[in-house]
């Protein structure tokens, strides 16, 4: 593999959860790099850590030990407000729950996050309407999603977190609320416009199938890794 | 964000829970109309106050009386002369003054006659003092005229009486015999009118002499401070004084005087030099300022009502935007997690405050002007009088309480949201993760 520049490093990352008097270690001690433009599928049994090294890497949750440095920023030196100018500038986001603004169009909910940089809408719409198209969506610009199937909704939700262009992208079991093949349909989605463009897609998942679509695989046991591959279950 | 993303978002947030909105809207507006109504009712009587001792002209005169009482009550004499009156006149702010040169003379017209209290005046200084005539002119001396000009007091012609039967000179259908065509003459000695009811002379008795009186003009009703003066000039008065001797109290200067000060400001500064110099003062601005004190105090009551009123309002926001803010957390987390900045959300929840606030207080103000209007109906029928309210008055509503009301509102509905809104921003992005 060619030489390829380091967007996220995290070193002996630790993260523990007092709950009354008994401390929970979520994590224990994970170092790991990525590369950028890499596409990374973190697996593991339920309660191996999973979604809580995603979330720590995209700044919703403080460490409690060890440093996470993303494009030579150190995120856990970082204040709330840091991190969400962190976030607005790098991070996009996909939900296992899609979580779309029940009472906005698709195109509204595409939009959103662009507002919150301050972007006039006309260039906002502009933007929104493209990322649509390009997951499938040219259709649906004025549907509510009470108004779409789940796999549509996704969409949505991995349109607006590639709206803002951010370097990394997070999902945490995007295809978790949705069936067999809706979710194949859109893991292909989402790796191929990542791939495309060259962003850094990290996500979460225990079906070793939608593990397949990464470049890489990180197995999480008890909050540590146990095993780390450039991708042996390839098959694409 | 830009502002009108904000403040779009912050009203589609209200609007998605319209009628929830439109409750809290509604108890600031009757917060916030019953403080602008109370207020403005407030404003109404204090300016009725005002009002009507303006139109007495009296606002800015003072009443001046001889001699004052020291602080342990003991009363020191002193004097109203020339010499004061011209004091007076050099204190800085005053216009004019006014010395009460009062005689008190007997009218007769035929078998007719009616007493007569006469102010001595210059034409200039009664004008000043705005003495108003209903018709005719102001009276005027000169030494060797065949009569004095008079000017009578509005209530003069109508209160002749016969003195031997007690008659009034009315004829049948009740109106007055004597106008201003009859023919007047003035005396100061009782016993040209009544007779000589003792029987016996006074030793070195001379009767007084009549005097033919040339009525110029009569006073309008409007003076309510002097209608009950018939005025004459004041050099005639001087010497009717000299030559009655005999039937005139004959007092030394004058009783009292009066001082017009150039504006209200000065009636301050005025009475102070005045007093010093010995004398007692009255002046209209006691009795406004008791008026404007009485006013105050319900302005006060009434201020307060509306208050209670707007706490339970401002509650009420509080209660509304919490509520708010519990059903919201995921979707506060959700646009933490898309980039919203913590600035941003607080922003968004006070615009939403602000909003409440100000249609509660626009709508507050409509109330208001419609509350105002029914009331200044109601006053204008009389219903006030019938309240036992001693002025008529109008409640009104000038643009700086309409105003002030409106940010009133708003400034309520900011503070009452400040605390829900900060709770939103420490809201945590995580919440929009969890599953639940
Ligand atoms: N907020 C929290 N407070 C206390 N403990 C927590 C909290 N969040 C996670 N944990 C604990 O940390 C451990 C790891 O949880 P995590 O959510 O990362 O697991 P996961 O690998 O994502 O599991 P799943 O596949 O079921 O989503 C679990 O034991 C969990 O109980
Ligand atoms: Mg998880």
């Amino acid at each position: 593999m060619e030489e390829k520049e380091v967007l996220l490093d995290v070193r002996n990352l630790s993260k523990t959860y007092r709950v009354g008097s008994v401390d929970i270690h979520a994590l224990r001690g994970v170092t790991l790099q990525i590369q950028k433009g890499e596409s990374v599928c973190i697996i593991g049994r339920s309660g191996s850590g999973k979604s809580t090294l995603l979330n720590l890497l995209a700044g919703l949750e403080r460490v409690s030990g060890g440093e996470i440095v993303i494009a030579g920023k150190r995120l856990d030196r970082m204040s709330e407000g840091e991190l969400i100018r962190f976030r607005q500038r790098h991070v996009g986001f996909v939900f296992q729950s899609f979580n779309l603004m029940p009472y906005y169009t698709a195109l509204e909910n595409v939009a959103f996050p662009l507002a919150f940089r301050g972007m006039a809408r006309r260039e906002r719409n502009r933007d929104a309407k493209h990322i649509l198209q390009e997951v499938g969506l040219e259709t649906h610009l004025r549907h509510k999603p009470a108004q779409m199937s789940g796999g549509q909704q996704q969409r949505v939700g991995i349109a607006r977190a590639l709206v803002t262009n951010p370097e990394l992208v997070f999902a945490d079991e995007p295809t978790g609320n949705l069936d067999f093949a809706t979710g194949d349909e859109v893991m292909r989605t989402i790796c191929d416009i990542c791939k495309a463009a060259g962003r850094t897609l990290i996500m979460v998942t225990h079906d070793a199938h939608i593990a397949s679509f990464a470049d890489r695989v990180i197995t999480l046991l008890d909050g540590r890794v146990v095993e780390d591959s450039s991708n042996p279950l390839e098959e694409k | 964000m830009k502002f009108f993303d904000l403040l779009q978002t912050a009203f589609l947030n209200l609007w998605r829970r319209k009628l929830r909105a439109i409750l809290t809207v509604l108890g600031l507006v009757v917060g916030i109309t019953s403080i602008v109504v109370m207020i403005s009712l407030g404003l109404g009587i204090e300016k009725a106050t005002l009002d009507f001792y303006e139109s007495m002209g009296s606002l800015t005169i003072i009443d001046v009386q001889a001699g004052s009482y020291s602080e342990d009550g003991k009363y020191v004499e002193k004097k109203i002369d020339d010499q004061s009156i011209a004091a007076f006149e050099g204190v800085p702010g005053v216009q004019a003054v006014l010395p009460m040169l009062n005689l008190y003379g007997l009218v007769t017209s035929g078998k007719y006659f009616t007493n007569l209290q006469i102010l001595g005046v210059d034409a200039g200084t009664a004008e000043t003092f705005g003495f108003t005539l209903a018709e005719g002119a102001m009276p005027t001396y000169s030494r060797g005229a065949r009569s004095y000009e008079i000017v009578f007091s509005p209530w003069v012609l109508q209160s002749f009486y016969n003195p031997k039967t007690w008659q009034v000179a009315v004829d049948r259908e009740g109106n007055s015999l004597i106008t201003k065509n009859s023919r007047f003459r003035l005396t100061f000695d009782w016993m040209n009118v009544y007779g000589n009811q003792s029987m016996e002379t006074p030793e070195g008795y001379t009767p007084g002499k009549f005097y033919r009186l040339e009525l110029v003009g009569v006073l309008s009703e409007e003076n309510y401070n002097y209608s009950w003066y018939s005025l004459m000039a004041k050099d005639a008065v001087l010497r009717l004084m000299k030559e009655n001797k005999d039937f005139v109290y004959a007092q030394e200067g004058y009783q009292s005087a009066q001082i017009k000060c150039v504006t209200m400001d000065e009636v301050a500064s005025v009475r102070q030099a005045v007093m010093e110099l010995g004398y007692t003062t009255y002046s209209a601005l006691d009795m406004v300022e008791q008026a404007q004190e009485q006013t105050r105090m319900l302005r006060a009551v009434l201020g307060a009502i509306g208050a209670v009123a707007l706490l339970v309002a401002a509650i009420g926001i509080m209660n509304t935007m919490m509520m708010s803010i519990y059903e919201r957390t995921r979707e506060i987390g959700i646009i933490k997690v898309l980039g919203c900045r913590m600035g941003n959300i607080v922003t968004m929840f006070l615009m939403e405050a602000l909003l409440i606030g100000f249609f509660g207080g626009l709508f507050g103000l409509g109330l208001s002007y419609g509350a105002s209007a029914l009331i200044n109906l109601w006053m204008a029928r009389g219903g006030g009088m019938g309240m036992g309210m001693g002025l008529p008055f109008q409640s009104v509503i000038p643009l700086y309480l309409a105003a002030g009301g409106v940010l009133f509102s708003m400034v309520v509905a900011l503070i009452s949201g400040l605390y829900p809104a900060l709770r939103a921003m420490r809201l945590s992005a995580l919440a929009a993760i969890r599953n639940e």
